[in-house]
């Protein structure tokens, strides 16, 4: 029981702590966005905490070594880039498919935009093939 | 709801029936024949440290070649069964500048990932097939993000005919110079890699039989998406 050691099994406890946060946001936010924000961002840190924490307690250990670390280090990067990336591609794809804000939403400023794109009239929401893509 | 009860009613029937004979079996007891053999000569039999892709690939190599074979097969039924003509992408909607973005960063990274589990299949969890999967994620990847992606046909379907054929090759090597179809000769007749043993180069056959696999498995999977996501275009 080391410094290392320690400083692992801190950052597992607060890693463990996001995850607890982040699946009571999941039953107590009202609507789709709101609990795809509060669930993405804290498991997120959640899940680096508990990697790289980890990664810090396996070098403290006797068994441990860097290779653990490098491991953990390399996972938590691949989910620090991909996990934002597909709760953008949820979020979008549920704006898309017309799920309704929150009641209490005061402002909805995409669909104002979408609608000041497509002037004519007979393109809804949801259907601008060319917004939002680059090509 | 009479269907749905005797279905709940006839399932707890066949649950219980099949709990009772798996009762007489004790868990977690040591209850090893061939395994026990496995595990003990693993090592100075085939190279590799990781059993299980030993035991598929050099002790069991028919399965695998039968399991390689129903990819092929359901690869080609697909192929089949969606076999028009014309068939284009359909897809409108370009995905988001944040998907595509990230998509054009992720999937070199992907690809490399399958490709580190195929080569290190004697030495680490996975193997060919996994492998070949991860491989093919990064193609569904690319299928996804963009509209106008599509995979090279040619390229992909002489590579998968070539390395079948590779795998059969290197079991027809077995054959000659060793004794048996999918004989590990690299490792018992030529004796290379006993002194690495857990690096890399060791494992006899098994990063060979695995690379091979994992681009087959990963060019298949690939190719079964690619069909699935087109439709037929009317003229």
């Amino acid at each position: 029981m080391n410094a290392l050691t320690a400083i692992g099994e801190v950052l597992v406890l607060i890693g463990t702590f996001f995850y607890l946060l982040s699946a009571l946001g999941l039953i107590r936010m009202p609507d789709v966005y709101n609990r795809m924000q509060t669930s993405t961002k804290s498991a997120t840190l959640g899940s680096l905490g508990v990697m790289i924490g980890v990664g810090i307690w396996a070098l403290g250990e006797d068994f441990g070594s860097v290779a653990w670390l490098t491991k953990t280090i390399v996972i938590a990067l691949f989910l620090l880039l991909t996990n934002p990336v597909s709760a953008h591609a949820l979020i979008r794809a549920a704006y898309k498919s017309g799920i309704p804000l929150w009641e209490g939403s005061v402002m909805d400023k995409y669909r104002e935009y979408i609608e000041s794109k497509t002037r004519a009239p007979e393109s809804e929401e949801g259907e601008t093939p060319e917004e939002g893509g680059e090509e | 709801m009479l269907k749905r009860a005797l279905a709940i009613i006839s399932l707890l029937i066949i649950g219980y029936w099949l709990a009772q004979g798996l009762a007489g079996v004790p868990f977690g007891q040591d209850r090893m024949l061939v395994g026990q053999y496995y595990l003990d000569h693993v090592k100075e039999q085939t190279g590799a440290v990781n059993a299980v892709t030993a035991v598929v690939v050099n002790y069991r190599g028919f399965d695998t070649l039968g399991e390689v074979t129903v990819l092929f097969i359901a690869s080609t039924g697909v192929g089949a069964l969606l076999w028009r003509k014309k068939r284009e992408r359909t897809a409108k909607t370009e995905g988001s500048i944040v998907l595509t973005t990230g998509t054009r960063l992720l999937a070199p990274f992907i690809m490399l990932f399958g490709a580190y589990i195929f080569i290190h299949g004697h030495l680490t969890p996975g193997g060919g097939f996994p492998g070949g999967a991860t491989i093919a994620t990064a193609f569904l990847l690319l299928y996804m993000a963009f509209t106008v992606y599509e995979i090279p046909h040619k390229a992909f379907e002489k590579v998968e005919g070539a390395v079948g054929m590779s795998y059969v090759l290197v079991g027809l090597i077995g054959l000659a110079i060793g004794g048996y179809f999918l004989f590990d000769w690299i490792w018992q007749t030529w004796g290379w890699g006993h002194n690495n043993i857990g690096r890399l180069f060791s494992g006899g056959f098994i990063p060979v039989i695995y690379t091979v696999i994992g681009i087959k498995v990963g060019t298949e999977l690939s190719g079964i998406v690619d069909n699935m996501l087109k439709e037929e275009v009317r003229e």
